[in-house]
């Protein structure tokens, strides 16, 4: 039975650093390489020993899959492919390879210059990576990090009643109850209404592209319908950026964003207007989006450094901020900041953290779990202590396994082969006669099964090969002691077959030959010896075990 | 498709209640369970129980409540909005009431068919599976369900009981009957609830209202019905000058204090937009932490709180200080099938005005509000 394989190299019963091999059809593929956030060591990347103690990977994988760009799940994609060494290829979708160098830049610039690390991938290994990296539309490819209610710029995630053998599914999630997005948005306009209404400014720092459209769009609602007038601020870099790749990947986003993206460019806003960086020294009340996210450098600094001082004023950070940078700092609650030249930044002004994160939970994962119907289920990302409820639950319906990293899960599954036949060769079975096609009374018949579409006849398949047909017919000579004439040994062998071979066709032929099928036997008389006769026998390849038996069975001598 | 038809306009959720919110609530969070819950019990500060109440088998689920509703000073730093089921186990039958008892991790279950009892760890630090440890018989042949009650003591016992007449204390290992409430009528129960290490209120459906002692078998004293109603509701507040409040299906509330139940400190008349039938439709709670108030659920689609302070002995209509319509406002059932209906509330145990509140359509919402004197 074929089996499917399933080994976590990171992320088995462990948050981080997703990566599991998979052997499916004696193929190896390596789906994500992530980096684990929570290690300065070796620990943060997967641990590719597993499939080679020593040299290089590209032997022993056929492809890797990069489900999303978010780094633990192919942060550490340049560290495997040129640090240890794969040159086979990479699949991903398009928006993916178009974000993911970026992010992978960011990131590196940030844990090399900021925290000094040595032992780290080169902007050069992320160029060299990324230029094995084979794009791709999502139907070839899986998806990670779904969510099944649709955030405003991209879809919901749906998926087909598909029935896979293995569903692989992340488990940190599902044990959680996610707080309803309308309630996420209402702490932000909240805090923001309150931040201009006792007049101070309210800092935003965004990455290029994701929540800010999102956040300006409800924010141009907001300033809309409670008639403010405090104006909002948008960063020319990010617009620019921001329009390019979402004219590149919008049938990516949802029907709602087409729509509004169509019918009028989505920045030009009533109340939001693109930013100088001569007004972050206007007075009085004022909402800024600026980039770049975590605080560590350009624009978004050197507003903060300018506002961080009033208490009126706040900064509202809406994601995750890699150690080393100033939004990881003050999001640590730390109020002191050293800045460049020894000089040091007292941060006196409100720090809001708000998550607008698009994971699912655990509703959400189990309809996903439920439309797909898998045959086996299997639990990565999430620690083996607090998995066993979740895997008792999902035990109600499916099969279900968490293995460790390193442990491998083996599946065996079942695949059918569903084969067409031509009508040809169809309809020159029914000719031969007999009874109907009966699932429950198996016939032999011949063929030539072609893998890319259907059971021919030989003829079509000889013919579509360019083959020449050849008949190989086999002819076999046995000698009998018999008194009798020619026609009256002939006749007598008849006889003799038809009460032997039952449920064969025997038939008597005119032409003085006798046919079992299609094995033809003549009778003459023997040169040398009057009383002896020399029969032969004669049948296609497809007679073979029936053409043997006839002649052991003649060779036996006829009954008197 | 799928997202087609969950693709929320923007225009919709900046609806009137959604503003007024902003000022009306200091924390809000709206939570979609798989299944709709009955019950709300806290098992920590932190942590509360909630589970199913389908006829076959049923989830019980240990919540842990967001950490940033718990945050305090250091609120804006924590962007943790979402519950964490810490553990979960399954019922194999519909959980009507559960009860924790205090300095274990023990809780004890009925299916609301009859009297018997379930008993469940809740789990440790080392797993996360709530496993079933044993039953206790019911005491009566009944067909409502048992009510529960418990407070901290040396060895885990457990007050139980369907109706009046079959009241009894529990020691949880042994299954040894402490103490039994000697009453003749076989009444159901609406509530019972400690006042104290030992004194309890038994408060049936008709309104009467029995306060004993578990240390003394002097039989206990009886307090009638206080107005012409058949379904009454009852609660008793902490502290030294516990007051007890009934509420009947029509709205009457009559306020009495504890040791003098005949007689009544203050009454009301409470809007009744529903016509509550069962025991289980309403539900009635002293604040912790809020001197004089209290919450009810079960008389409209909302969650009320009404301030007693200004209450008099002579009833009249009162209004309530505060109410909660998140349930009905954001209610998923748009398509007219059957309305949505509080199933239960709580109160935080020491935040003032931090309540947890669960309804038909499966949903839970955390709200601290703000009180509206105050702005």
């Amino acid at each position: 039975m074929p089996e499917i394989k399933v080994t976590p190299l990171g992320a088995g019963q462990d948050v981080g650093r997703s990566c599991i091999l998979v052997s499916i059809g004696g193929k190896n593929i390596m789906l994500d390489c992530g980096m684990h956030m929570g290690y300065n060591d070796d620990r943060r990347f997967p641990d590719f020993s597993y499939i080679t103690q020593n040299g290089r990977l590209t032997d022993f994988l056929d492809c890797v899959i990069i489900s999303h760009f978010h780094l633990d799940h192919c942060g550490a994609l340049p560290y495997m492919s040129e640090m240890v060494g794969y040159d086979g290829p990479i699949y991903m979708t398009h928006p993916t390879k178009a974000i993911c160098p970026i992010l992978l830049e960011d990131f590196r610039k940030i844990t090399v210059d900021k925290k000094g690390e040595t032992n780290f991938f080169t902007s050069q290994m992320i160029k060299d990576c990324m230029k094995k990296v084979i794009p791709l539309n999502l139907h070839q490819t899986v998806q990670g990090d779904y969510n099944m209610t649709p955030d405003r710029h991209l879809g919901a995630a749906w998926i087909d009643k598909c029935r896979p053998d293995i569903l692989i599914s992340e488990s940190t999630y599902a044990t959680t109850i996610r707080d309803s997005k309308r309630c996420r948005e209402r702490d932000f306009l909240k805090k923001v209404h309150e931040t201009i209404e006792r007049g101070g400014k309210v800092l935003i720092p965004v990455f290029a592209l994701g929540r800010a459209q999102e956040l300006c769009i409800l924010l141009e609602t907001f300033w809309e319908r409670m008639n403010l007038k405090a104006p909002i601020y948008f960063s020319t870099g990010l617009t620019e950026k921001a329009n390019h790749y979402y004219k590149l990947f919008i049938t990516w986003t949802n029907q709602k964003i087409r729509k509004t993206f169509v019918q009028r460019n989505m920045f030009e806003f009533k109340h939001i207007k693109a930013f100088d960086r001569s007004y972050a020294d206007n007075p009085g009340p004022m909402v800024v989006f600026a980039t770049p996210g975590m605080l560590h450098a350009g624009q978004s600094l050197q507003i903060f450094k300018k506002w961080a001082g009033n208490d009126k004023n706040m900064v509202i950070m809406p994601g995750y901020c890699v150690q080393g940078t100033i939004g990881h700092k003050i999001l640590n609650g730390q109020r002191k900041l050293e800045m460049e030249g020894r000089s040091t930044l007292d941060v006196k002004l409100q720090v809001e953290y708000m998550s607008f994160s698009a994971h699912a939970d655990a509703k959400g994962i189990m309809q996903l779990i439920r439309m797909a119907e898998p045959r086996n289920m299997l639990l990565v990302h999430g620690e083996a202590a607090k998995m066993e409820f979740l895997k008792g639950k999902i035990e109600q319906e499916f099969n279900c396994y968490m293995p460790a990293n390193g442990e491998t899960t083996a599946v065996t599954t079942n695949p059918s082969v569903p084969v067409d036949i031509s009508l040809n060769l169809l309809k020159r079975e029914m000719v031969l006669g007999g009874p109907l096609p009966d699932p429950k009374k198996p016939r032999t018949m011949h063929g030539t099964l072609i893998m890319k579409e259907n059971l021919v006849s030989s003829e079509q398949a000889l013919k579509e090969l360019g083959l020449n047909e050849h008949q190989l017919r086999f002819t076999c000579r046995v000698q009998l002691q018999d008194p009798h004439s020619d026609s009256d040994t002939l006749h007598r062998i008849y006889t003799h077959l038809k009460s032997v071979l039952k449920d064969y066709t025997i038939q008597h032929l005119p032409d003085g030959t006798v046919m079992v099928e299609s094995i033809v036997i003549k009778v003459s008389s023997s040169a040398e010896d009057a009383n002896a006769k020399v029969l032969l026998l004669s049948w296609s390849y497809q007679d073979e075990d029936l053409g043997s038996y006839l002649s052991s069975l003649l060779k036996k001598g006829l009954p008197t | 498709m799928m997202g087609e038809t969950e693709a929320v306009e923007i225009d919709d959720i900046l609806d009137d209640w959604f503003i007024e919110s902003l000022k009306s609530y200091k924390d809000l969070h709206v939570y979609q369970l798989e299944h709709p819950t009955q019950i709300i019990e806290w098992t920590s500060g932190k942590t509360v129980c909630v589970a199913g109440y389908s006829s076959g088998k049923n989830e019980i689920l240990e919540l842990r409540l967001p950490l940033k509703l718990l945050a305090d000073e250091k609120k804006g730093l924590c962007a943790e909005r979402d519950f964490k089921v810490v553990h979960g186990g399954f019922s194999e039958g519909p959980v009507c009431c559960l009860r924790h008892i205090p300095g274990t991790r023990c809780a004890v279950t009925n299916d609301g068919l009859n009297s018997d009892l379930q008993l469940w760890d809740l789990g440790a630090d080392d797993t996360d599976v709530i496993r079933k440890t044993g039953s206790l018989p019911g005491t009566s042949v009944s067909q409502t369900g048992s009510r529960i009650a418990a407070r901290l003591s040396s060895s885990p016992e457990v007050l139980h009981g369907a109706q009046s007449s079959a009241v009894q204390l529990t020691q949880l290992g042994t299954g040894q009957t402490l103490y039994r409430l000697e009453v003749d009528s076989t009444e159901p129960l609406s509530s019972l609830k400690f006042v104290s290490e030992t004194a309890f209120l038994a408060s049936c459906c008709d309104g009467t209202v029995y306060l004993a002692d578990t240390r003394t078998s002097a039989p206990p004293q009886a307090s009638p019905p206080p107005g012409e109603c058949t379904l009454w509701w009852t609660d008793a507040s902490a502290g030294p000058q516990c007051r007890v409040i009934r509420l009947s299906s029509s709205g009457q509330a009559v306020v009495s204090d504890l040791r003098n139940m005949g007689g009544a400190v203050c009454r009301a008349q409470l809007d009744v937009q529903t016509s509550p039938r069962k025991p289980e439709d309403v539900t009635v709670a002293w604040a912790p932490a809020l001197d004089g108030c209290f919450s009810v659920s079960g008389l409209s689609g909302l969650v009320q709180i009404y301030d007693t302070a200004g209450w008099r002995a002579e009833p009249q209509d009162a209004s309530p200080l505060f109410q909660h319509a998140g349930h009905s406002v954001s209610s998923q059932h748009g398509d007219g099938s059957a309305p949505i209906f509080i199933t239960t509330h709580v109160w935080h145990p020491e935040r003032p005005r931090t309540l947890l509140s669960a309804a038909s359509d499966g949903s839970v919402h955390v709200w601290d509000w703000v009180d509206p004197q105050t702005n």
